[in-house]
């Protein structure tokens, strides 16, 4: 049984606590967040430790075997490395930190320790993205030529069943690290490097349709290093997006055909999770173990990302997605800042006032 | 005698134009001396205008060029006002709604109610007395004039004018008055009374956003409400806070005079939602989900938690 502490219990950080109650030879034992409502929450499940700091958890680490970090991205950095340096098997959500800086500090971190990291780009565990993988591997395609990945949807401006007010850290830059192309965009170019190998970036444009300190929109243009694939990210935080609807495509086209999620997305979602919610009750019935969250078409990546961390966990092997990914995906989202701040920011606020 | 609401449909980028017209419809005057003018908005969320759910800045700067040019108002104080709300923060909605590039283009300043002092207000709405904290600035501004828009609601089938007003209240969780949101939306009412409301109909919203290009104006908020109504494709003596509105004696659907466009054109255009559907959607999807999950197990994202 690994012994598991959840670190940030916001939307991200509860939707890991409670995944984690379906995951075998897993036990939640801790959990630390500033709100009080949701670390009763997580005592009410029977996490019997529960901390107001992270620190408090991290520094009595002896009944811990991992942590999941679902941190601001400003505290990425330290609650990491502090997780590592404790001697903890660290799962921590995307990105893995703000800078290329703090993604160095933290790979150096796993590399000293000896201890797992495995980074939240769950998008390659979505079942359509899992899929059309297979489909390319096996030559389905031809030969991969070019991506179209885009994700337009609200991020942090979104608010759920009860509306509760946007975190202040994601208006202030230095707190984020970036924009969009972080927040979103580090999925794109994550399922592009999952496809097509190391990449570099050929272009970059950035928009600040919202007024904010960071860019609410990006597209950039990625070439693979390894096979000149290009993809085009396209991405933005600026439409008003209602649960469930999902604004995700990713293309993939090849010299003998194409294959898009479209084309594994579910048509109608409320017959798809009708369907998939009868599957979980006759298995519920039958006395046989539940697939969670396939209700949905797509909160099921983080079940599987969880699952496959601690798996990799118990039997010593590598993590899917590793610090080092999780670092590459920085690099070339901090390299698109740097060409779109050597070109006209179309759109910007400046540019607007000329 | 009957309240008068003027339609004026905005027919090229000429937009004083039009919102001079709306007012000589609703024939609006002012007849006293103004010295502070407030102009409140609906900036709910930090969506913009284009999605139908905010106040667009470029029908604000019209007001405020027709008070001036018009009506003399050079020398008013003038403040656009919004109130924060359970999940939006005004300072923030000014920033990314482009109030703050008007506000500066304009001389005008931008206001957030719930840094206001509040005055305590006791009101009785259906045989029910609520407390409401009223920010004191608007119970003594000169001029205040209500700029909601034209959309729907899950939990009031139609918002506009009147729910504007409650967007005043100075507690930031208003969430907390939506177990009785009608009494609440006509209890604001009852104590705030604007002397000009001007709809935002440019962009309405329904069940998608659409192009109205539409100015509602009336002195009246619920007669406004009333007209608004009827073009959204509902019976105002169906919707909860116009049928409270009416007992409470904010004013009477039978004593309204519409001038200026015709309005069954208008309600044609309007992408209605079916009252029950756009009441019950939401709220039975996410009991289905809970009661998903007791019976099975499974896990409920935190984004539907409520």
């Amino acid at each position: 049984m690994l012994n598991v502490g959840v670190i940030g219990l916001g939307q991200m950080g509860r939707l890991h606590l409670y995944d984690c109650f379906h995951l075998d030879g897993v036990k939640v034992v801790a959990a630390a967040d500033r709100s009080k409502r949701f670390l009763s929450k997580a005592g009410a499940l029977g996490v019997k430790n529960l901390y107001s700091d992270y620190h408090a958890m991290l520094n009595d680490p002896r009944n811990l075997d991992a942590v999941v970090i679902s941190l601001p991205n400003f505290l990425h950095y330290d609650a990491v490395r502090l997780a590592l340096e404790s001697g903890l098997d660290v799962f921590v959500e995307k990105p893995l930190a703000r800078t290329v800086e703090e993604c160095r500090g933290i790979l150096h971190s796993v590399e000293k320790s000896g201890r797992k990291l495995m980074v939240g780009h769950c998008m390659r565990f979505l079942d359509a993205i899992e899929k059309m993988k297979n489909l390319v591997d096996e030559g389905h395609i031809g030969s991969l030529e070019a991506v179209t990945a885009e994700q337009i949807l609200n991020g942090p401006f979104s608010h759920g069943a009860v509306p509760t007010p946007v975190p202040e850290w994601w208006f202030d830059p230095e707190k984020t690290g970036g924009g969009v192309l972080l927040d979103l965009g580090c999925h794109m170019i994550d399922l592009f490097r999952f496809f097509a190998g190391e990449a570099d970036v050929v272009f970059s444009h950035l928009a600040h349709k919202m007024n904010l300190a960071m860019e609410d929109g990006a597209i950039v243009i990625l070439r693979s290093k390894n096979s000149d694939t290009k993809a085009i990210i396209n991405v933005g935080w600026y439409q008003k997006s209602i649960f469930p609807s999902y604004n995700f495509r990713f293309i993939v086209h090849g010299n003998a055909g194409f294959i898009s999620t479209d084309q594994f997305t579910p048509r109608n979602i409320y017959s798809h999770a009708i369907k998939e919610g009868a599957k979980n009750l006759l298995r519920k019935i039958a006395g046989r173990k539940i697939k969670p969250l396939t209700y949905t078409y797509y909160y099921e990546q983080y079940f599987k990302e969880l699952a496959l961390f601690f798996d990799c966990v118990k039997r010593d092997l590598e993590p899917p997605v590793t610090a080092v990914d999780g670092l590459r995906t920085v690099e070339i989202v901090h390299k698109a800042y740097e060409l779109a701040d050597s070109a006209v920011k179309l759109g910007s606020p400046a540019h607007r006032r000329g | 005698m009957s309240d008068i609401v003027g339609l004026a449909k905005v027919a090229d980028e000429n937009l004083n134009f039009y919102v001079s017209k709306a007012l000589d419809l609703a024939n609006f005057n002012i007849r006293r001396k103004v010295e502070s003018v407030s102009i409140k908005v609906n900036l709910c969320y930090y969506w913009d205008s284009f999605t139908g759910y905010t106040t667009d800045p470029k029908l604000v700067a019209s007001i405020i060029d027709v008070l001036r040019e018009k009506y003399r108002l050079h020398n008013a104080d003038m403040r656009i006002v919004e109130a924060d709300a359970t999940a939006m923060r005004a300072f923030h909605a000014f920033k990314m709604l482009n109030y703050e590039e008007l506000a500066e283009e304009k001389g005008v300043t931008l206001f957030n109610l719930s840094n206001d002092k509040v005055a305590v207000r006791k009101v009785c709405v259906n045989n029910r007395e609520l407390s409401l904290k009223i920010p004191q600035s608007l119970l003594e501004t000169d001029l205040f004039i209500n700029m909601p828009k034209m959309k729907i609601m899950s939990a009031t089938v139609i918002t506009c004018a009147l729910k504007n007003l409650f967007g005043c209240i100075a507690t930031r969780r208003k969430i907390v008055y939506h177990k009785m949101l009608d009494e609440a939306i006509v209890g604001v009412n009852k104590i705030l009374k604007p002397h000009l409301t001007v709809v935002d109909g440019i962009i309405g919203l329904g069940r998608f956003p659409v192009k109205m290009n539409l100015i509602v104006a009336g002195t009246n908020p619920f007669s406004v409400d009333c007209v608004v109504s009827k073009i959204m494709g509902y019976n105002p003596s169906q919707i909860g806070h116009l049928k409270l509105g009416h007992r409470e004696g904010l004013g009477d659907p039978r004593e309204i005079r519409v001038v200026g466009e015709d309005l069954e054109k208008l309600r044609e255009m309007f992408p209605r939602v079916r009252g029950l559907r756009l009441k019950m959607g939401n709220r039975v999807q996410i009991q289905l989900f809970k009661l998903y999950s007791r019976i099975v197990g499974d896990v409920t994202p935190p984004f539907l938690e409520t």
